[in-house]
């Protein structure tokens, strides 16, 4: 048996990837925790899934500080460079925000408390898992780091057991989880047979060096689109997110809404960047995406998937609902910065998603605040709370005005980004229509601040203030604070996404 | 037309055919002993195509594993020769139309493509080799999966636990039912 | 396999026959011959399980046929079997209900296939030999639900359902025991398993590692609940489901079940023997005489303690059969595994 040319592979890359074992170590320690305690002491998975969390932070802030050269891990599979770092403060800042959000959610915890801790260490493997969904470089990590994220969160949004809905939305998302990961892998599989590599550099070796079929890159990277398309709830394969979101838990949509649609948006660009556009050398892969008129699907795909988000999020009545229809439009906003698949849109993109994550995860925290006493997502039941807890409301407003990017909010400057990125290479028509589509978001936005501030609560509806828990409005003011200051200080965020594009390791 | 050739359109026939059934099939029984066939099907395509380790995995976990429990789902939720149930058949003028399209361009694709991966040119054992590239060109992708098994493990039980108060007696519920997870899995 | 196909030749003649032919002719010849072991096993064991339980329960069994304490009952009781009217219950899936049967029996006889008979006689020599006896046992499992849900009725589906989960839950355990020798061994091939156990009773795998010792007995138990016998028979326990899932079958199809049980029972017994107790090899170094021999006595050995098992332990609830099986076996196999694994680092190969 000749078992030569085998990689072994060096342990000492697990320096490197720090954050990301300590997550791991942090999901198994929180659920021995939880066996120790025999099921009855949340506080203990708790407290070590946030102590784990805050020490994978610190090190992936370091990691960002120290800068440096990209390295592969433990074999040629996934590799830490600029973008990943980038990526990992990202999700940490989701997951951390979500386990301490969720100490005091009812929806969580149970209305007595009954419920146990797995949610906490649950959050953690995601937060890991989509970190290894931004480092993935190659066919069979991509599509298990995928996996990975998805059987997590279809536990995590049938949290609720003995809720029929939330049932549902688990299960919603299960279905249409196989589905699209089984198309994604038949393109994956067509990739494979038309390259003979697993390497995204592989296979954009192999493209750039056989002749390649139009047709055939075209419908393969449609399909592999698909599989993408639903982690990032993007037009067509966006039917689960509504319901998803409405059903789930709502720091579970909170987590969903930003985790996992930033880890998708980190696999494509670090998919269709390497395979298909210029990486180390511009002139070559030029043909690549003129082949499959790149630009035109992308654009349709954005424009399509912002515009039905935002007409379909004016009906909408329910909060949760409202906020999954502009979650699809923002993907619409973000994908316009892969129209070119040039470095200044992919910084957009980091930028965008960077700010998105503060205001969408403030704007579902929020929602799960105000749940905890009114028992209610619904439009009509937000009446007068501005009045009732006015600190909370602020911060919606601010959220929300973030989200319409209106111009001192840090949504304006993302948008801003995105824009100029698509207005650079004279696509005028997409950046109008992106325009108009922030108006009509100002619409639907505003009616719940109208609700929250100008409405008069029903006849003997109840007015006494709301006491909202100090752990729920320290981690809102961590959230609303940068959505502030970054609409108009965002040089260093923008330093840094830039940075990570730099950084984005080809040819390794 | 060699021998290997006839024996791939065998297989290839015992893949679709039963695969047709199970797709068309108005009793959904029926589509679970048809799909036995067609998951036969696929494993008899790995051995002709070499990989005797996928060939048998596929047995073990598909038929095994998936397809036991397809079954035993099925037959615990209908009584014996349930109704037929209506498989959406007579719907099926437009998804029809769909699919062929699909297949026409699919098959497109197939003829189009100049086809970049390597021929498989000797069928040797591949098991050793692959016990060795789990334990070091692939070992992190290895041990990855045995993290995700495990968060699949403890999410099926966090989704079939008992609500709170019979929670002592619940759990050798439970441990049938993360079983029946990682047998999928 | 090669003597076989050099005795077809020298029959035929050389050069009268292309080798596919030869191969396909051998192929058969070899089928043919496990399914009359199988046929002539289920004989003998079906007399012997008589006697056992006659011995055990203080009484002699059957003494009449065939004069010598009744040897040729089992011969009658066959011949019975076959003479029996072949129904099919009127509302039955008549498919189905006759393919089960056919689907359980081949599960058996493919397994047969890799079983290490002696160092020159494998039916089928596969570098997965163990794998694949494993991975093809589930096809009865099919078989099985097949015949519970085509019989239509509700003692026969409830068996079928038993059996399913308990046969699909003790799958684990029963691979999981055998993966420390594997582990030693470097291979899945059955022959290699039984040649690395040469030279005498201490290089049997079960002397080898405290691990595998206790591994042998989590095997043990196993292959009980996989073989459907008591004190697991749960799929056909007589007092609740009447027969389980072949409750409405009779005559031939029958006989099939019937075969497929005592095959199987032989069949786990040959794997504990070739797994842990040396296979083909005799206790004593150097005098290896008659390696099928051997081979064989090992496993009607471990076929007597089954038996023995069988008529002296009452019958398990299935809520204790499923916690035996996730909360105790499981734990138990998965430790074997990492500890034979840490032996062997400590004390090497040997």
């Amino acid at each position: 048996m000749e078992l030569l040319n085998l990689n072994i592979p060096s342990w000492s890359d697990l320096a490197y990837w720090r954050p990301e074992a300590i997550l791991c170590g942090t999901f198994l320690a929180a659920l021995l925790g939880d066996l120790i305690g025999r099921g009855r002491r949340p506080a203990i998975s708790f407290v070590i899934s946030v102590f784990g969390l805050i020490t994978a932070g610190a090190y992936s802030v370091a990691a960002v500080l120290h800068g440096g050269a990209a390295h592969t891990i433990m074999g040629d599979l996934i590799i830490v460079d600029g973008m990943a770092a980038f990526f990992r403060l990202l999700f940490i800042l989701a997951g951390l925000a979500t386990v301490l959000f969720s100490w005091t959610a009812e929806e969580i915890m149970g209305r007595k408390r009954e419920n146990k801790a797995e949610f906490f260490y649950l959050t953690v493997l995601m937060t890991a898992a989509m970190m290894v969904m931004a480092e993935a470089r190659d066919l069979l990590m991509l599509f298990l780091s995928m996996e990975a994220v998805g059987l997590v969160s279809y536990v995590m949004a049938g949290y609720m057991r003995t809720s029929l809905r939330s049932t549902e939305a688990s299960l919603k998302y299960v279905i249409f989880g196989a589905v699209s990961s089984g198309i994604m892998l038949y393109g994956l599989s067509l990739l494979y047979g038309m390259t003979g590599a697993m390497t995204f550099d592989g296979i954009r070796a192999g493209l750039l060096a056989g002749e390649v079929n139009g047709l055939s890159l075209l419908i393969t990277v449609i399909l592999i689109l698909a599989g993408m398309s639903y982690k990032i709830a993007a037009v067509p394969f966006h039917f689960w997110c509504p319901d998803v979101y409405e059903g789930a838990p709502t720091p579970v949509a909170a987590i969903f809404s930003v985790g996992p649609k930033a880890a998708g948006f980190a696999l494509m660009i670090r998919f269709f960047y390497t395979t298909l556009a210029a990486g180390a050398d511009p002139s070559a892969s030029a043909p690549l995406i003129e082949l499959i008129n790149w630009p035109l699907l992308m654009a349709v795909i954005a424009a399509v998937t912002m515009t039905y988000g935002n007409l379909v999020a004016l009906r909408q009545l329910n909060v949760k609902r409202m906020l999954a229809y502009s979650s699809i439009s923002h993907v619409g906003y973000l994908l316009m910065g892969f129209v070119l698949l040039t470095d200044a849109g992919l910084a957009a993109i980091l930028f965008y998603l960077a700010v998105y994550t503060l205001m969408n995860l403030g704007a579902f925290f929020v929602v799960v605040a105000l749940n905890n006493h009114i028992k209610s997502e619904e439009l009509d039941d937000y009446a007068g709370i501005g009045f009732r807890a006015p600190w909370l409301g602020t911060m919606m407003v601010i959220f929300l005005a973030s989200l319409t990017g209106v111009p001192p909010f840090a949504g304006f400057a993302g948008k801003f980004y995105v824009f100029t990125a698509v207005m650079d290479r004279q696509w005028f028509w997409l950046a109008i229509l992106a325009a108009l589509n922030s108006v009509v978001g100002l619409y639907y936005y505003f009616r719940v601040v109208k609700a929250m501030f100008l409405t008069r609560p029903a006849e003997g509806a109840d007015t006494t203030p709301l006491k909202i828990h100090w752990l729920q409005y320290t981690v809102l003011a961590v959230l609303a604070v940068p959505t502030l200051v970054l609409g108009f200080w965002f040089g260093p965020l923008k330093v840094l996404a830039d940075q990570a594009i730099g950084l984005l390791s080809t040819g390794m | 037309m060699t021998a290997a050739d006839l024996i791939f359109y065998a297989l290839a026939a015992l893949t679709l055919v039963p695969a047709l059934w199970v797709v068309g099939s108005p009793n959904i029984v029926h589509a679970g002993f048809n799909l036995l066939l067609t998951l036969l099907g696929v494993a008899g395509l790995f051995a002709w195509l070499g990989a005797d380790f996928l060939a048998v995995a596929q047995l073990m976990v598909y038929i095994g594993g998936v397809l036991v429990l397809v079954l035993f789902t099925v037959m615990m939720t209908r009584v014996p020769q349930a109704r037929e149930a209506d498989s959406g058949a007579k719907r099926a003028i437009l998804p029809g139309l769909f699919a062929l399209g699909v297949l026409v361009v699919l098959l497109l694709v197939a003829t189009g493509t100049h086809w970049g991966a390597p021929a498989l040119t000797d069928a040797q054992p591949t098991t050793a080799e692959i016990g060795a590239n789990f334990m070091t060109s692939y070992i992190f992708p290895f041990e990855y999966v045995s993290l995700v098994l495990l968060a699949a493990l403890i999410g099926a039980a966090i989704l079939i636990r008992e609500p709170r108060g019979t929670e002592e007696d619940d759990e050798a519920g439970a441990a049938v039912e993360t079983a029946e997870e990682e047998v999928q899995s | 396999m090669n003597i076989l196909t050099e005795m077809i030749r020298g029959w035929f003649g050389p050069d009268k026959m292309s080798d596919q032919m030869v191969l396909i002719l051998s192929a058969v010849t070899l089928a043919t011959l496990m399914f009359v072991v199988m046929a002539l096993c289920a004989l003998v064991f079906t007399w012997m399980e008589r006697k056992v339980a006659g011995f055990i329960q203080s009484r002699y069994g059957p003494m009449r046929t065939g004069r010598w304490h009744g040897w040729a009952q089992a011969v009658a009781d066959m011949l019975k079997i076959l003479g029996k009217e072949d129904i099919i219950p009127a509302e039955a899936n008549r498919f189905f209900f006759s393919f089960a049967p056919i689907l359980v029996l081949l599960g058996s006889l493919l397994a047969w296939a890799a079983i290490p008979w002696s160092p020159n006689f494998v039916s089928a020599d596969l570098d997965l030999g163990l794998f694949y006896i494993f991975a093809v046992s589930s096809l009865a499992i099919i078989g099985i639900l097949m015949a519970g849900w085509a019989s239509n009725n509700k003692w026969a589906l409830y068996g079928a359902a038993r059996g399913a989960a308990q046969m699909v839950s003790y799958e684990i355990p029963l691979a999981l025991a055998c993966i420390p020798v594997v582990m030693y061994t470097g291979s899945l091939n059955t022959s290699d398993i039984v040649i690395a156990q040469q030279g005498g009773v201490l290089n049997w795998f079960l002397f080898r590692n405290p691990f595998i010792f206790v591994a042998f007995f989590m095997y043990f138990i196993a292959s009980i609940a996989e073989t459907n016998r008591g004190p697991f028979d749960m799929p056909e326990t007589e007092s609740e489901l009447v027969a389980g899932y072949h409750t409405e079958y009779t005559g031939m199809r029958f006989a099939f079940f019937f075969l497929s049980e005592y095959a199987n029972l032989f069949l786990v017994s040959l794997i504990a023997s070739m797994v842990f107790l040396g296979g083909w090899w005799s206790p004593i170094p150097g005098t290896d005489f008659a390696p099928a021999l051997t081979f064989i006595i090992k496993g009607v050995l471990m076929v007597l303690l089954n038996m023995w098992v069988r008529w002296t332990l009452p019958r398990v609830r299935v809520d204790q059969l499923m916690y035996l099986c996730w909360k105790v076996m499981i734990p138990v196999s998965l430790t074997c595994v990492v500890g034979a694994g840490l032996w062997m680092m400590w004390r090497g190969q040997a």
